[in-house]
């Protein structure tokens, strides 16, 4: 294995960027989770938790944007700039990129309509937004399987760490949105948590 | 708690015929008579007239933009482009809502309107009805006021005399601080609960059962009669000319007098409040914002002047909070009873609005902790714009002008200190017996 050089530096650049993404990623898909069944962070008021989502999201959006580009710009291996949203054109890997270009496209589709969702209204926001659980799968299996670095030693671990903590977190969504209180009983219940009401009920 | 109703201090001739001032609330001879059926119902028609229908649909709307007529439920937007919104729509099939859930605590003025004019509103809702070519007229009217309004007489009386064209249904809204609000509404007037819609799509685009739908607040729709009667010349008269005409103001003095009166827009806000008992005012109800009373004193009742500094008409709710209370106190309880009404839907307010709450709360309280300043403003900055409906802004527009306008009185509570001489409550916030799904 050669050592960093000017020729490599892109390489190595997206390969980073492609680790830093997918960590980013699982990461915006677990705090996702929180947010749908008002879930908390230890330290953050259960609203900022929010916040949190859409600012890593925004973080991931410029890691992929850098792992994408300088993937394309590096010439180590040929990678053609339609092949970046076209799935499966690649010369190079044509199945694994291919999925990259599939992940890449349905996030294209989540942070677009997240964008314009004070214009398209709530339903569309929603149903695109559950493209998030297609997306991050199979930038899972695209991280794993395109470059071999991540098929063994520290990486693997990290991939695997990922994919635990997001599995995790989608088995606690569920089991929430099952024992979850209703609608009407959420701010009385918060109401009371704060000392602001004697419980539930009350007023 | 029954508002004693009173003209404005600054009462104009009476015109001809039956456009005097106050043009909404009835002179003294014709305040309505419970013990006489019909009687208010042939005073009203020999003050001002039958019905004047125009006979076609959009003939109406041409003289409302000339009006410059607004809506009178907080909004301000101008009437004549929902009309033409809803009037795009197949003949027959929109729906017109003439909306009286007045959720605000603090408002009186629509309950006094459908006390005092019901006709007036009846009529605006039919002629509002003509104009877009609707095939529906709904009113909704808080449920509590049922039986003071007398809604239920008064209709088939019209129909004796066949004023109203299109039967006008009647949906009871729960007492809710969003019941009124558009998409609230047209989920309650379509089966379901009085809870805020995501948008788009707006109300007018698909509103009740999926059909455009204009709402307007009933002092919007007694306008609308009475310019279809007198005039937009004649509605001009009153008012400045980017804001003009009337409105309904409901005034609560530091002496805890409560009056409806009615007011021309650029009235002085000195001559509707005594403010020389006061130390802030309360300017647009729980989504309003307080003023110092003496900025308050040298502004007039006109958006053109209140929202440049935060505050603006809303539906008229003006309140002298007296020297003698605590402003942080008044503000946290309201605070708190927003909270309670938000619907639990969104994320921002479901968790914000608590938060935001408790830290009122604590402000209010002896010595806050110090970090509670800054935890508001950055809760503040969370949640505004971020809900489906303006629950959360409009609350952050109250905490916001309460820390500004009470910055001296924080300071003293940070020494232990409050200027309060009595914690009797001052604004109205209602103690329902709970918070349960009562959307409906």
């Amino acid at each position: 294995m050669s050592g960093i050089t000017s020729t490599t530096a892109l390489w190595y650049a997206s390969r980073a960027t492609g680790v830093v993404s997918l960590i980013l990623l699982s990461a915006v898909m677990i705090i996702g989770m929180l947010v749908n069944r008002q879930g908390r962070l230890p330290g953050l008021p259960r609203f900022a938790v929010l916040g949190l989502h859409r600012n890593l999201s925004l973080l991931a959006v410029a890691f992929v944007a850098v792992h994408v580009l300088t993937a394309v710009t590096d010439s180590f291996v040929s990678i053609s700039l339609a092949a970046i949203v076209i799935p499966f054109i690649s010369s190079y890997e044509p199945l694994w990129l291919g999925l990259g270009a599939v992940s890449l496209d349905l996030m294209a589709a989540v942070i677009v309509t997240s964008v314009l969702r004070r214009h398209i209204g709530r339903r569309v926001w929603r149903a695109v937004h559950w493209l998030a659980y297609a997306s991050w799968p199979v930038a899972v299996v695209h991280s794993i399987y395109s470059s071999h670095d991540m098929q063994s030693g520290p990486l693997l671990y990290l991939g695997l760490v990922c994919i635990a903590a997001v599995l995790g977190a989608l088995g606690w969504r569920l089991i929430r949105a099952r024992t979850g209180l209703p609608r009407a009983d959420r701010v009385p219940q918060l109401m009371a948590d704060r000392g602001l009401l004697a419980r539930a009920g009350d007023r | 708690m029954s508002p004693v109703i009173a003209g404005a201090t600054q009462a104009r001739q009476a015109p001809a015929g039956g456009g005097g001032f106050p043009r909404l609330l009835p002179p003294p001879t014709h305040l309505p008579n419970p013990s006489s059926p019909g009687a208010d119902l042939r005073a009203y028609l020999g003050l001002h007239g039958p019905v004047p229908y125009r006979d076609s649909a959009g003939a109406l709307i041409g003289e409302v933009r000339a009006a410059g007529l607004t809506g009178r439920g907080g909004a301000a937007f101008p009437v004549h482009r929902k009309l033409e919104a809803v009037a795009a729509a197949r003949p027959g099939r929109a729906i017109v809502v003439g909306n009286a859930a007045e959720g605000e605590p603090a408002s009186h003025k629509d309950e006094a309107l459908l006390f005092l004019a019901p006709h007036l509103i009846l009529d605006g809702l039919q002629l509002a009805a003509e104009a877009v070519g609707a095939g529906r007229a709904v009113l909704y009217v808080r449920g509590d006021l049922r039986a003071r309004t007398r809604l239920d007489d008064y209709l088939p009386e019209r129909d004796a005399y066949g004023l109203d064209r299109l039967p006008v249904e009647i949906v009871w809204s729960p007492h809710r601080f969003l019941a009124g609000e558009e998409s609230a509404l047209a989920s309650r007037v379509s089966g379901g609960p009085a809870v805020p819609q995501f948008t788009p799509p707006r109300v007018f685009e698909r509103g009740v059962d999926g059909r455009p739908t204009l709402v307007q607040n009933v002092e919007t729709l007694a306008h609308l009669a009475l310019i279809a009667r007198y005039g937009p010349g004649w509605f001009r008269a009153l008012g400045t000319p980017d804001e003009p005409g009337s409105m309904l103001c409901t005034l609560r003095q530091a002496s805890g007098s409560v009056d409806v009166a009615e007011a021309a827009i650029g009235t002085p806000l000195a001559t509707l409040l005594d403010l020389s008992a006061a130390g802030a005012v309360l300017v647009g109800g729980y989504h309003g914002a307080w003023l110092p009373a003496a900025q308050a004193a040298g502004l007039t009742l006109s958006n053109a002047q209140l929202r440049p500094i935060g505050a603006f008409t809303g539906a008229g709710v003006l309140a002298a909070l007296p020297t003698d209370r605590c402003g942080l106190i008044e503000s946290a309880r309201v605070a708190r009873y927003l909270a309670l009404e938000s619907a639990g839907q969104c994320g921002p307010c479901l968790n914000g609005l608590p938060s935001i709450a408790a830290a009122m709360a604590e402000l209010a309280d002896n010595r806050p902790h110090p970090r509670v300043l800054d935890d508001l403003g950055r809760w503040a900055g969370l949640v505004e714009g971020r809900g489906a409906c303006h629950h959360p802004d409009g609350t952050v527009r109250f905490l916001r002008s309460a820390l500004r306008v009470f910055g001296p009185e924080i300071r003293l509570h940070q020494q232990g200190r409050c200027s309060a001489a009595t914690a009797r409550p001052f604004l109205p916030v209602p103690a329902g017996p709970s918070t349960e799904a009562d959307w409906s």
